[in-house]
Parts: structure tokens; C-alpha cells; sequence
């Protein structure tokens, strides 16, 4: 690869300031290879070979420019490929041959990223402490190095007191030294100041707290398992460790991680660690080289020391507890005391049993409560023992007596006997039927009140159309007057035109009237005017039974063919009477936009001009009253405009003309003078032939 | 009368059905437009047709001579046309219970209004600047339709008629709806009112003269009646013994300034008459392109069941005027030479 050359001062700032120039020394020879360093372009610069000439590579490999910018075989440049024949030297069988790594075509920039993107890791085998692994052996003397310690700022801060690590906390006592393990104590040495012996202190009784989910075994589970099984257990047992547990915990630095478990490098080992407790026991430094400061010797791997490397038992480190131990300040425990190691012991709050009162004991408080117990009696035992009856108690109680009667004397006989019929008893007094007393009984307004809650619900705008139909139509209950003029009353109240209950029929309980209250809303439901498309499709029949009652007089079954009244106006037109006979005039409501699009003012009076929105003129005006004014100037057009047949009842008008298609139908020619269907009093053969078309005894 | 042009001029052929609809545009009248029952509206320059023009075949792409534009919408037959006065736009209604409104350059509908129940007899526009649609239908209503606002309801429904709406006719502020149920209803928004007028059969037919005080009147009695709107009277009433319209929805117009009727008829005929004298001037016969002449000629000629002059038009500009048949074929009718 070529670099750029370096560049010395800019020549154009020499030739500008030539005379300002302080010239030391004497000037070096120009170049011979004419390399003055002077700045020339990638692309002008030639490569020569020793003796100063530009390199011609074959014509076919390069010519001139082999390689970037020639420099194919010059010292900085590459060199070709030696062709090797594969017969003689197999190019597989050279070891050393140069194999192209991707390191070569690497420039720095890539080589930089690749070296940034490598971590040194540990490897998944390295597990030193605690593991069944190889590495981590109890022998393997280097596990101590895996084992770091950050230290806290209070455990800097005790450093710099001269606190040393492995020494208690304290003044220094004056001992004899004690150099194997503390058995022989060579009484003629003199003593010295010692710093107090590291004693395991005690961690305040700190309340646990157990967060696991419910049912959860783990410890119990745990503990058995690894009493059960050896080698899960950890070979190697630190004395210092399991003894001073809380304080190691409690002198570690705030864990590092924060996963959630027991790892398999964090894992001490130890089965009465709460394994959901946060954080490790021990971290690992995970990179090598990282240090900080030079590695002290680290606790592990002091040799001489009492705390030395001692394989103890799981179980002897329980019982041992009463091993000699030292309180922590360093003396011996005071006689008939022993150190109790066990802190968690501590936290168990002793319950001590209630002093035991002596026998004969006796308060010198007298209360009189004991006479209350006695004669403390509970409210139903009151009552039960009463003599005073519920007349008594009233007036005890200073009430006005009641009218002294029962419920008996109201209700009437039947319900008396429903009552005995349905609780059984037989003894009850008989139902006399009576009104209520004097001045209890329930108003006329409550009464009706509670009639009102009988009278079913029903739309206005439904029952006005029921009322409407009937009024131009049919009507139900055509057989029964009475009946019918009850339904009309009651569409009357449902569309507001009246205020006062339905009339009840003669002899009709209140439970019969409501059910024909009911009976009169689903009525009027279903026989409230089709709307819509509906309307338009259905003719209303046009006659039910003329009158009512005269329906045996031994009519013939076929209905007679109604004449067809004509309308006067219709008579006139045909009569070529046109004029004011044939002329009608009604009132028209244009909507307000209508209007507007006609560029006309609206009429006076026109009710739709205050209607704004003009999809409204669309929906027919939902009326308050039963026939309200806009729906009588409907009704009046109608009338007008359709001739009377909507005023009277449809058995008696005539039938509005059936739809005639307009190009398809044929037109009924009616004759004036002679109406066939009046002057006949029986149905025309035609008729009987149409019905009973096979039967021969009409011919 | 003037002279009244007799001479057939052009045919316009192509129609795949009975043309029911006919309309000049409006202006000059230099085009037709065709409602036929084949579901298309056709536009024709009637000018470059001649009386000899023959249809493609069928099932070719080529234009009949004369046919400018084709206009297809509708699911339908179409039932009646109407073009805006500024010639842009046109109103068609038709069978399918919608009214269309097209914007003539692009062969598109611009809105489509559907709320009757039954099929759109006719449709007009109406209010200043043809800024509503009319239209009124088999189901006995009229609606009135906004143009110029996106409302898809009608700004008001005319529903006193007690059966089939078949004609509508606009005269200022006044609008006249026909109906089989034998009356004309003639709403007068100025005034509020609705004035009806009995016929006794049912119209088939209304037309409005020009000065708006008469309304001509086709009913199912075979006589087309000039009626004074005004107080309701009977001016004149048109008949001929051969003049035959008791079943189908025929068409009939004034012309040459309100000094003739024009009306077509169930056989295949076109009457004339003179407005003031009320006597049949001129008879045609739509299928042979012919006058007759004398009295009751064309009696009994009638061929088949298809030879029917749906609809009459009177060209508003010209001498001239055109009748469509049931044979598929519009006949433009002109002065010799």
C-alpha cells in the first residue's frame, strides 16, 4: 500500500515570503532520485525500479501500470505470484506457503474494528471454585486468582486507618506471638502488639424477608438434596466461610449482578443460602489484565494463618459450634456462657408462658360485675318471658291504640282461604272482608295511582296511528262494541287526547282489566298503519262485516261487489265538466330550500320554513297532540286532494283505484248509466265459473 | 297554422328497443337525445343522418350514422331524458328506481339519486339555474332532488298522488305533476297552494305551453286535452277517430311557438293538430316515414304489437320535430328541401 508522501511547508508560502527567510546551515543536495518531498499527485508519480527506469510489465499483465499505479514489483509494491506447477511442488504440500488470511486485505480501519470486536471471555470449563469441574479442584492452587474483591469505600477507609485485611477490628493487644496456630504459645517470647484476631461479628437480627410464591420448597427441598448427595455439596469448605457467613455477606461490596438465581459460577455451594437472594456471593472478574492495582495476596491463599485452608465436614461445621471460641473482643467467654454462633437463633422471639397466679389469690378490686352476669338475659328470653303482649307494649309505650282488628278482618274470605290453603294452618280467623278503619284508608289517588302502574306502555306516535286506521279502516274487536270503545279509549289516553284511566268492563277485576290493557297494546302493535314501502304495496280491505250482529240474516257467502261511489268531482270531469267543479285547491308547504332553489319566496304560514335542516322535511313530524296541526293540514289535503274516501270508513267508502300500470293495463271502461254489480242480486255466472270452474251443476 | 313540416329529414337507427325517451338539446337543438329500452341513451347529430341511414349490425362497433355518444348507465330501460339549459348536463330515470345525473362531455354520471320505490317515470330539472331535479315515479311520489348540495335525500317528497306519477312539468315556480289517478296536481310554491285538477283518466302526458297558461294533457281516453291552468276550465280537446291511446304511456307536445299538438299514439301513428281549431291537420304513420292523408287511411294498418310512437319532440329552434317508435327507429321530421 502507498501512502501519501509527507509534505513539508507549503511551497506557495515559501515563494511568497522569500526575503523574511532565515537560512541556517547549509542546504542539503536536491535529490538525486528527484524525491524533493514536494507534493505530486497520486496519478503523476511514477515508480522506478533501481536504476531509475519505469518498469514495463508484459503487455498483457500490465504494461505500465501493473498493479496500483505500477508499483508491481518494486519494494513497496507487490510482488507476483511465482507460478508453481502443482506437478513438481503441490501447492497443498507447502506449509509454509503464504495463505491468504483476511487480515491482509484488511486495511487499519478494518483491523481496528476486528480487534475491537473480540472479547477475551472466560471459556464455559472454567469454573473454578465449587464446581465438580477439573480446573476447580480443591489442589488447583491458582483458584484464588479467579476470586477478586472490589472494595467498598469503607473498607478503603480502614485501610488507610492501618486496618489490614484478616485483622479484627480494634486496639492492638499484647500478646505473644502465636505462630502455630495458636496451640504452642512460647511463653518465652516477649510479647508484641497485635492487631485483635479477625472475629466474625455479628449481623443485626435482620428480619428475612421471604419473597417466594406460595408453596414453595425450596430450601427444605434443597437441603435434603444436598445432604443426600455428596458431591453436590462443596469439597471444599472454607472455615472462615461458613462461619462467618453473615459477615462476609455483610462485608461484600454491593453485588454486581443482579440476576435472579443460582448460577453456576455464583453458586456457593451452600444450601441454607437463600437462592433467590439477590445478587452473588462471590463475583468474577471476567477479564484478565483489567486490574487496577497489583493483585494482593488475597485470603484465599494464605498459607499460615489460623483461618487456613481446613477441609471440614458440612455436619462438623454444624456441631461445631462449640469449638473455642473467641467472643469478639477477643477474650474468652465469661464462665457458664457460650458463644452462640447462631445468630438466626436471636431472631426467634422466646414467648414466655403467663405467670401462673397463685392459688387462693384473690383481687382486692371487688367489681359488681359478676351480679350483671347474673342477671344478664338475652333479648329473646325477654321477649319470651314477657307477659306483655304488642297492645301492652304500645301502651307502655304511649302509642294511640290501633282499631283493634286483625289482618283477617280486611282481607276477604278468599284470600283467607288461599292463605290457609297455602301455610296449612287451619286455625287461622275468618277473613271478614272489611274496608279499612276510619281514616286509614288509601286514598283515591293512591288508589289510582296504583291503577296507573297497570296501564302498559305505549308510543304516542303508535297509538295515534292505531287510532288513526281505526278512524279510517279497520279496527279490531268489531264484535264486540263495548270492547271496541274500551280500545278506542285506551289509544285516546296512549295518544294524549285523554287524561282518565280506561274504563273498566262491568264486572271486571283489576287483574282481567290489565290484561286487557295488555291486550289492547299488542293491539294496537300490530295493527298500527304500515309505513313505507309497506303502505304502498297493500290496499286496506276493503270491508269487514257490515254491521255487526247483522251477519245471519242468510246472506249469499259472496261478498256483493260494492258500488263503486264516484267521486262527484271525477263524474263532473267525465262529463266533460271541467272547471271549478273538476278544481280543488289545498295548502301546499314548500320546504324553505325548495323555495330558495326556486329563487320564490316562501309562502306566509308555512310551517316548514323554520326548519332549517332539509333532510327533515323527509320524516313526518312527530306530533304532540293526537292530531296535531300540521297532521289536520295533512289530513284536510288528503281529503281535497283524494277525494272523501278517507273520511269515511272503509266499508263504506269506495276503494281507491288499484294501481294501473300506465302502459300496460288495460283501462276500465265504467259505465255511468248502468251499474251491473247494483242491479244484480246474485254473483254473475262468470264468477261461479271462475271459483268452481269443474263442477257442472251450475249448467 | 303555419306550415308544418312533413318531410321525414333523417332516421336515427341503432336502438336495440322501443324508444321511450326523446329530447332535443336545448339552445339551438342541434342534438337528440335517445332513451330506448336497451338500457343506453344515445346522442345524435341528427344532421348527418339521413333518411336512408341504416344500423350497423349487430354486434359491430361501428356508429349508426349520426350517433355521437353513447350513454350507458342504466340497469334498465330508460324512461325519460332531460337536458340542463346550458346543455352540460342531462337528467335520464329509468327502471332502475334511480335518477342519473350526466355530465355530457365525459359520458358520466355525476350523482345518482335513488330513494323511490319503484321506477323513475320521468325526470326534469327545475329552479333557477336547473338547480333541482324533479323526477316522479311509479310508486306515487315526487321527489325533488338537490343538485348543488351533496345530499343524498330529497329536499321534499310530493306524495299526494294516489297512483303512479307519470309526467312532471316546471313552469317558473310551478311545478305539474300528472298521474294515472286521473288528476294534475299543479304545485305553486310562490303561493303555497296545490291545486288539483281532475281529468277523470288517467294522464299520460303534461306539457306546459309557453306562456304557462295552459297545460297540455294526454289521458287514456284517446284525447289530448289543452286545459287553462287558471281556473281549471277545458279549452280544447284533441281527438280523431282514428287517434287510439288507451293503453300506453304516449307523449304529446305543442309546437311552432304553441300552435300545434303533437301527440303519438298506441298504432303507430302521429296526429297533429291545430291548437286553436282543435282539428287533426296532419297524420303520420312512424314506421313508413309517410304522411297519410285522408280520413281514416290509417285505420287498420297497425303492425304488430311494437308499432307505437312512444314519444314526440318538438325541436325548439327549427321547423322540425321528431317521433320515436317501437321499432328501434326515430324519425326526424322536416321542411321539404
Amino acid at each position: 500500500m502507498v501512502y501519501k508522501r509527507p509534505r513539508a511547508a507549503s511551497p506557495s508560502t515559501a515563494q511568497k515570503r522569500p526575503r523574511q527567510d532565515i537560512r541556517l546551515g547549509t542546504e542539503l543536495p536536491p535529490d538525486e532520485d528527484g524525491d524533493d518531498g514536494s507534493f505530486v499527485p497520486v496519478w503523476k508519480q511514477t515508480v522506478t525500479d533501481d536504476r531509475g527506469r519505469r518498469r514495463l510489465h508484459g503487455a498483457f499483465t500490465g504494461g505500465f501500470s501493473a498493479g496500483y499505479f505500477n508499483t508491481v514489483g518494486s519494494k513497496e509494491g507487490w510482488a507476483p505470484k511465482a507460478f508453481v506447477s502443482s506437478r513438481s511442488n503441490r501447492n497443498k504440500d507447502q506449509a509454509s506457503a503464504a495463505t491468504q488470511r483476511p487480515e491482509d486485505f484488511m486495511d487499519e480501519e478494518d483491523l481496528a474494528q476486528a480487534s475491537e470486536s473480540r472479547h477475551l471471555e472466560t471459556a464455559q470449563s472454567v469454573a473454578p471454585i465449587g464446581s465438580s469441574g477439573g480446573v476447580g479442584r480443591p489442589t488447583d492452587g491458582f483458584f484464588g486468582l479467579f476470586v477478586t474483591e472490589e472494595e467498598t469505600m469503607g473498607v478503603k477507609v480502614v485501610h488507610q486507618m492501618g486496618w489490614r485485611r484478616d485483622q479484627g477490628v480494634g486496639r492492638k493487644v499484647r500478646r505473644h506471638a502465636s505462630l502455630n496456630d495458636g496451640i504452642a504459645a512460647s511463653k518465652d517470647t516477649s510479647e508484641h502488639f497485635f492487631a485483635p484476631k479477625d472475629a466474625p461479628s455479628m449481623s443485626s437480627a435482620r428480619e428475612e424477608i421471604r419473597r417466594k410464591g406460595l408453596g414453595y420448597l425450596s430450601e427444605a427441598r434443597l437441603s435434603k438434596a444436598g445432604n443426600t448427595d455428596p458431591d453436590s455439596g462443596p469439597s471444599l469448605a472454607f472455615t472462615f466461610l461458613n462461619s462467618s457467613k453473615k459477615s462476609q455477606t455483610s462485608k461484600k461490596p454491593t453485588p454486581k449482578k443482579s440476576s435472579f438465581g443460582v448460577g453456576v459460577l455464583n453458586d456457593t455451594g451452600s444450601d441454607d443460602e437463600d437462592p433467590y437472594e439477590l445478587g452473588p456471593k462471590i463475583t468474577f472478574n471476567k477479564t484478565l489484565g483489567k486490574e487496577k492495582k497489583a493483585k494482593k495476596p488475597s485470603k484465599f491463599v494464605k498459607p499460615a494463618v489460623a483461618d487456613g485452608l481446613v477441609y471440614v465436614p458440612r455436619k462438623a461445621t454444624k456441631a461445631g459450634t462449640s469449638l473455642s471460641r473467641m467472643s469478639q473482643d477477643e477474650k474468652a467467654t465469661l464462665k457458664g456462657f457460650t458463644l452462640e454462633m447462631n445468630t438466626n437463633d436471636l431472631m426467634i422471639k422466646p414467648k414466655f408462658p403467663p405467670p401462673l397466679i397463685p392459688e387462693g389469690w384473690k383481687t382486692s378490686r371487688n367489681t359488681s360485675s359478676e351480679e350483671r352476669v347474673q342477671d344478664f338475659q338475652s333479648v329473646t328470653d325477654a321477649a319470651r318471658s314477657s307477659t306483655l303482649d304488642a297492645k301492652a307494649r304500645a301502651s307502655l309505650l304511649g302509642e294511640t291504640p290501633l282499631p283493634s282488628r286483625s289482618i283477617f278482618d280486611f282481607i276477604p274470605k278468599e284470600a283467607r282461604d288461599r292463605l290457609v290453603t297455602m301455610s296449612g294452618n287451619t286455625a287461622l280467623p275468618q277473613g271478614l272482608g272489611q274496608s279499612a278503619p276510619e281514616g286509614y284508608e288509601a286514598s283515591e289517588q293512591s288508589t289510582a295511582k296504583s291503577l296507573w302502574s297497570f296501564v302498559p306502555r305505549l308510543d304516542k306516535h303508535v297509538a295515534a296511528g292505531a287510532l288513526a286506521k281505526g278512524a279510517t279502516g279497520w279496527m279490531p274487536y268489531g264484535e264486540d262494541s263495548n270492547k271496541r270503545a274500551r280500545y278506542v279509549g285506551f289509544l285516546e289516553l296512549k295518544s294524549g287526547s285523554r287524561q282518565e284511566l280506561p274504563e273498566r268492563g262491568p264486572g271486571m277485576s283489576v287483574s282481567e282489566w290489565a290484561k286487557e290493557l295488555e291486550e289492547f297494546a299488542h293491539a294496537a302493535q300490530v295493527f298500527k298503519p304500515a309505513s313505507g314501502i309497506m303502505a304502498s304495496r297493500f290496499i286496506s280491505s276493503k270491508a269487514t262485516q257490515s254491521t255487526a250482529g247483522v251477519d245471519s240474516t242468510g246472506e249469499d257467502i259472496l261478498r256483493q261487489p260494492t258500488a263503486k261511489v264516484e267521486d262527484p268531482t271525477e263524474q263532473a270531469a267525465k262529463l266533460g265538466m271541467y272547471g271549478p267543479m273538476t278544481r280543488s285547491s289545498l295548502p301546499f308547504h314548500p320546504s324553505r330550500l325548495l323555495c330558495k332553489r326556486f329563487n320564490v319566496k316562501p309562502p306566509p304560514d308555512n310551517p316548514n320554513t323554520a326548519d332549517i335542516h332539509p333532510v327533515d322535511f323527509d320524516i313526518k313530524p312527530k306530533t304532540e297532540e293526537p292530531i296535531s296541526k300540521s297532521d289536520m293540514d295533512r289530513l284536510m289535503r288528503e281529503v281535497a286532494s283524494r277525494g272523501p274516501a278517507t273520511q269515511r270508513p272503509a266499508w263504506m267508502s269506495y276503494e281507491p283505484e288499484a294501481p294501473v300500470p300506465a302502459a300496460v293495463t288495460k283501462h276500465a271502461i265504467v259505465d255511468i248509466e248502468t251499474n251491473e254489480a247494483l242491479s244484480k242480486e246474485r254473483a254473475s255466472e262468470d264468477v261461479f265459473k271462475a271459483i268452481f270452474g269443474d263442477d257442472d251443476d251450475e249448467e | 297554422m303555419p306550415a308544418f313540416p312533413t318531410t321525414p329529414i333523417a332516421k336515427l337507427t341503432g336502438h336495440g328497443g322501443i324508444v321511450h325517451a326523446l329530447a332535443y338539446s336545448s339552445g339551438s337543438a342541434s342534438y337528440i337525445l335517445t332513451g330506448c329500452s336497451d338500457r343506453t341513451i344515445r346522442l345524435y347529430n341528427h344532421t348527418k343522418a339521413t333518411t336512408t341511414s341504416v344500423a350497423p349490425p349487430a354486434g359491430s362497433q361501428a356508429y349508426a350514422p349520426g350517433l355521437v355518444s353513447k350513454y350507458s348507465a342504466h340497469g334498465y330501460e330508460v324512461l325519460s331524458i332531460d337536458v340542463s339549459t346550458d346543455n352540460e348536463k342531462f337528467v335520464s330515470t329509468g327502471g332502475d328506481k334511480s335518477v342519473f345525473y350526466w355530465d355530457v362531455q365525459t359520458a358520466q354520471t355525476i350523482r345518482r339519486w335513488s330513494g323511490h320505490n319503484a321506477r323513475v317515470n320521468r325526470g326534469v330539472f327545475g329552479g333557477e339555474g336547473d338547480s333541482v331535479i324533479v323526477s316522479g315515479s311509479f310508486d306515487g311520489t315526487v321527489k325533488i332532488w338537490d343538485i348543488k348540495q351533496n345530499n343524498y335525500k330529497p329536499i321534499m317528497t310530493l306524495d299526494e298522488a294516489r297512483d303512479s306519477v307519470t309526467d312532471i312539468a316546471i313552469f317558473d315556480a310551478e311545478i305539474l305533476v300528472s298521474s294515472v289517478d286521473g288528476r294534475v296536481r299543479s304545485y305553486d310554491l310562490r303561493m303555497g297552494m296545490c291545486s288539483v285538477d281532475v281529468i277523470g283518466y288517467p294522464v299520460t302526458s303534461l306539457s306546459v305551453s309557453k306562456k304557462g297558461t295552459e297545460a297540455l294533457v294526454s289521458s287514456l281516453d284517446s284525447t289530448v286535452r289543452l286545459m287553462d291552468r287558471g281556473n281549471g276550465q277545458l279549452l280544447k280537446a284533441y281527438r280523431d277517430e282514428s287517434f287510439v291511446n288507451t293503453d300506453l304511456r304516449v307523449r304529446s307536445t305543442l309546437g311552432l311557438n304553441d300552435s300545434v299538438v303533437l301527440s303519438g299514439s298506441d298504432d303507430g301513428m302521429v296526429f297533429a293538430w291545430d291548437l286553436l281549431e282543435g282539428e287533426c291537420k296532419h297524420k303520420f304513420r312512424h314506421s313508413d316515414m309517410r304522411e297519410v292523408k285522408g280520413k281514416g287511411a290509417a285505420t287498420g294498418e297497425r303492425k304488430g304489437k311494437k308499432d307505437v310512437v312512444s314519444a314526440v319532440a318538438f325541436c325548439g329552434a327549427r321547423r322540425e320535430w321528431a317521433s320515436a317508435g317501437g321499432d328501434g327507429n326515430v324519425i326526424v321530421w322536416g321542411m321539404d328541401g
